[in-house]
């Protein structure tokens, strides 16, 4: 295995650990170089560049758990704080779940580069990244009806970051990652007095994957002008579509309660439910950690587990919860991860266009705004504009109106998926329809 | 001049006074530093244990050189001279211009006010004190109500100082004690299940759990959660919104809060950019946001700018007054500043944010503000909310509340999203009850990645139309 100053330091924290009287530990360590530039109306507004750092450990002490981090890396002060962690795991319960994961779950990591440092990070520099930002404000003003427009925010943003991960009873993990961002937010004025806002975003791990800012201002300028004249829809059953890019919110209330906590503890909608049919046939979506340049790839898990594909939901079927080792042991199934890393659906073959035609009436949701999903029933409500749909066309822009119901009967309602996910997020979603949707509104 | 708290990590005069050199070296406006040591603490039970508990060490400065209304921020964990010279070399970079002179005398703030006195410190409380009160809140929640199947109960501490010095010469350290308790119910009556829960925070030592206080955790988080078996979702559609007094709060702090930070109106990209000195609302209303609510989560001694902190009176007598500013906004509109100007940590140059925004008492009676209402809903407990800043659109997640029908609470209803426009809103409201109550709830705002702990209040308030997100009609 290579090494690396951080790796030495966190290696050496965890044998702290040990010293100070942790029975097993597991070490984090991380380091970050964050640079952001924020160009408004014409000149910079803010510059931000940093580089951070980090430690977390979890102690096991003789049966007891204590979770800390600490930003403070002094020797001494981290020495104080390791010993001030042990003796405050030591006044707790005891609890038999708690401990390191079975070693056997570390190996078989996949042999695959996942290719999530751009070796060009180096070379980006501060004039290029305000070269963007002023190119994504110029684009925006470029797009006609720009007279409307009140005021232009955009940015470029770049993270470089190092993490491992020190597991005593045998793992030990290195990962270096990049990312890169533009974005643009336009504000526009409208007759009644109120000024929409919209926004665009790109980026991922690669320079070579973020769009053209000219393609992203224009797209935010061009957004926030189609939301001129928003008015308030009627009350009424009717079928929904989310776009692509929104519905990552719909998705997350759904998985949300697919984690293990939530599980255990009896506070989810899909507890007892492996194995049901969840959704309509449509809804199929994988787990993959294996995605090449993906934003949400890994090799190992939080807790160092092999990263491995695994089916959440197959044919509307619920096949796998997000669970971590110390659920599962209350629990008594085998792991998957905790957290999701990619989503990769089952798509669809066709366009947003298409879907809208053959739906001929309803509402696109392009926003969410505010409102909840209750993990333990269902129940939603959920603030939302977007776009009426008339003749199977985009019609006037709707807002200040909401959405509710039940998840479980909402994605029995899937009635078609799109062939377009959503590149700028993990969730990678497509667009979505639901067919009896309630709105509410005037 | 004497360093209190940041002596320890060896922050100097002359420290502070090279980074302030260094910054200013590029022909900066203004330069601050703002030094950070934050220590939480959390015990938690779960499945009737006391068996977790986790700590977090937060140290670290950041340092920030404004030019016009423009910002350069360095920040790091390494409090070292090499570490701050170079954030203050990289904050320095907004500006290109000759170097500034820097003030040859930095000088302690005096007369801060004591907004949270400490009587136990959190320093100072064993853990052999708070897990016996976290044990006994579960045993008490089960004991409640033989429809408890789960209790989670979280205690989280704070304790920790800030200290910032900027290039007038001024110093200012502030202690900034923080507590929160949780308790959270699942329970379950004819297979079906429910959750809920109560919190409590408060800037804060060990006494602030007073047995009273105590009692109500346990009360309202299982009375809140049982009565969801009765509850269900309302209609859907518009109808007048009745807010009970506390938290409903929450009102104010999206239909208007946000959209009163100066530097969204700097920008004009604000509803209520050019409304000020308009009339927003009947005389009868007076919004403020206010920094002195003594022990609240939202109080501070100062903001994060040095700058004393009291009310910002954002609405007068139903005109809008006054604008939420940090220095940059307050600059540009030639006021003095509010101290409104607020950051989550070292790692953020401050914004204007909220305190404890609320509502003055009116002239109503909340038993004559339901009676009005034919049919309508009354929000009691929230867990939510959002706005658009621009557009004024704004919502708020109703948990519990009623139907109020014929001028009478009749079915409790449950998880039910209201939105509005800020402005409409406002205008809308036309009963104020004289029944104001500041919510004793850990409420966190966040605004463009930063996230802050708030408070808010309202006496009973009637907006007379708002749209419902129910089901049905």
């Amino acid at each position: 295995m290579s090494t690396s100053p951080l790796l030495e330091s966190t290696r050496t924290a965890a044998r702290l650990a040990l010293k100070k009287g942790a029975t097993e530990a597991a070490a984090g360590g991380w380091l970050a170089r964050h640079v952001e530039v924020t160009w408004r109306d014409g000149k910079i507004e803010k510059v931000s560049e940093a580089t951070t750092r980090g430690l977390a450990l979890d102690l096991y002490v003789e049966g007891r758990y204590t979770a800390v981090s600490t930003s403070d890396l002094r020797p001494e002060a981290l020495e104080r704080f390791v010993e001030d962690s042990v003796a405050l795991a030591r006044k707790l319960a005891p609890d038999p779940h708690r401990c390191l994961p079975d070693p056997a779950l570390y190996r078989g990591q996949a042999e695959v580069d996942l290719q999530l440092e751009d070796p060009t990070h180096a070379a980006l520099d501060s004039a290029t990244r305000r070269r963007l930002a002023e190119e994504l404000e110029a684009a925006a003003r470029s797009v006609p009806g720009a007279d409307k427009i009140l005021s232009v925010t955009t940015g470029a943003s770049d993270t470089r970051a190092e993490s491992a991960l020190v597991q005593t009873n045998g793992f030990e993990g290195t990962r270096r990652g990049t990312d890169f961002w533009i974005s643009a937010e336009v504000t526009v004025k409208d007759a009644d007095g109120r000024r929409p806002e919209e926004s665009a975003a790109s980026g991922g791990r690669f320079r070579d994957r973020v769009e053209p800012s000219e393609t992203v201002g224009k797209r935010a300028a061009e957004r926030a002008l189609h939301r001129l004249g928003t008015k308030k829809g009627d009350s009424a059953v009717m079928t929904m579509a989310v776009d692509a890019r929104s519905a990552g919110r719909i998705v997350a209330a759904l998985l949300g309660p697919l984690g293990a906590a939530s599980i255990q503890q009896k506070r989810s909608f899909v507890e007892g439910k492996l194995g049901a049919a969840i959704g309509s046939p449509l809804l199929d979506l994988t787990d993959d950690p294996l995605v090449v340049r993906g934003l949400g790839s890994r090799l190992y898990d939080g807790e160092g587990l092999a990263a491995r594909r695994f089916p959440v939901f197959e044919a509307g079927v619920l096949r796998n919860y997000y669970d971590d080792t110390y659920y599962d042991r209350k629990l008594g199934i085998a792991p998957t991860t905790a957290r999701t890393s990619n989503l990769s659906w089952r798509l669809g073959d066709r366009s947003q266009p298409e879907l809208l035609r053959e739906l001929k009436e309803g509402i696109l949701v392009t926003g969410f705004l505010g409102g909840n999903s209750n993990g333990t029933t269902g129940d939603f409500s959920l603030g939302v504009r977007g776009f009426r749909i008339r003749n199977g066309a985009l019609a006037e822009p709707v807002g200040e109106m909401n959405v509710s119901g039940n998840q479980l009967e909402l994605w029995k309602r899937l009635t078609a998926v799109g062939n377009d996910p959503y590149r700028y997020s993990a969730m990678g979603t497509p667009t979505l329809v639901f067919e009896g949707v309630q709105f509410a509104g005037n | 001049m004497q360093i209190r708290y940041f002596e320890r990590f060896g922050v100097t005069e002359a420290l502070i006074a090279e980074t302030l050199a260094a910054a200013l070296s590029r022909g900066g406006d203004h330069a601050d530093v703002y030094f950070q040591h934050r220590v939480a603490t959390d015990v938690g039970v779960e499945d009737g244990a006391v068996n977790r508990a986790h700590a977090a060490v937060e140290l670290g400065v950041g340092v920030r050189v404004v030019k016009g209304a423009q910002t350069g921020y360095g920040y790091t964990e390494d409090v070292t001279l090499p570490a701050l010279l170079e954030c203050a070399r990289t904050a320095a970079a907004i500006a290109d211009g000759p170097s500034r002179t820097t003030p040859a005398r930095l000088h302690l703030a005096a007369g801060l006010p004591d907004r949270y006195p400490l009587v136990r410190r959190w320093e100072d409380v064993r853990p052999d004190e708070k897990l016996p009160l976290v044990a006994a809140l579960n045993e008490r929640a089960f004991a409640a109500d033989p429809r408890v199947k789960k209790v989670n109960v979280y205690l989280r501490d704070e304790s920790g100082a800030i200290l910032m010095a900027d290039s007038s010469g001024r110093v200012v350290e502030d202690e900034q004690p923080m507590t929160l308790l949780f308790l959270s119910v699942l329970a379950e009556q004819n297979g079906r299940r429910e959750q809920n829960g109560y919190n409590v925070a408060g800037r804060a030592g060990f006494e602030f759990y007073s047995p009273e206080r105590l009692d109500r955790v346990v009360r309202e988080a299982v009375a809140r959660t049982t009565i969801l078996f009765e509850a269900g979702p309302p209609p859907a559609g518009e109808m007048p919104v009745v807010l009970a007094a506390g938290s409903s709060g929450i009102l104010l702090h999206e239909a208007i809060g946000h959209g009163m930070e100066a530097d969204f109106n700097r920008k004009g990209v604000s509803i209520y950019a050019d409304k000020i000195g308009k009339p927003v609302a009947r005389p009868f209303v007076n919004i403020v946001d206010d920094a002195a609510p003594p022990g609240a989560r939202g109080a501070i001694n100062v903001d994060d700018e040095g700058n004393a902190a009291g009310t910002t009176r954002l609405v007068e007598n139903g005109v809008l007054a006054t604008y939420m500013h940090d220095a940059i906004s307050a600059k540009h509109y030639g006021v003095s500043p509010t101290g409104n100007g607020r950051r989550e940590s070292y790692r953020h140059p401050p914004l204007p944010r909220m305190r404890a925004t609320y509502m003055l008492p009116g002239p109503h009676e909340t038993e004559e503000i339901i009676k009005s209402v034919k049919r309508g809903i009354y929000c009691a407990n929230f867990s939510n909310g959002q706005v658009a800043i621009g557009a004024g659109d704004f919502t708020f997640y109703v948990k519990n509340g009623f139907l109020i029908e014929d001028g009478k609470l009749t079915r409790p209803v449950k998880d039910v999203n209201v939105i509005g426009n800020g402005p409409q809103a406002l205008e809308r409201v036309d009963m104020v009850s004289n029944d104001l109550a500041i919510d004793e709830g850990g409420w966190t705002c966040g605004k463009d990645g930063q996230s802050v702990p708030v408070s808010q209040g309202l006496p009973t308030v009637r907006v007379s139309s708002m749209t419902v997100g129910g089901r049905g009609s």
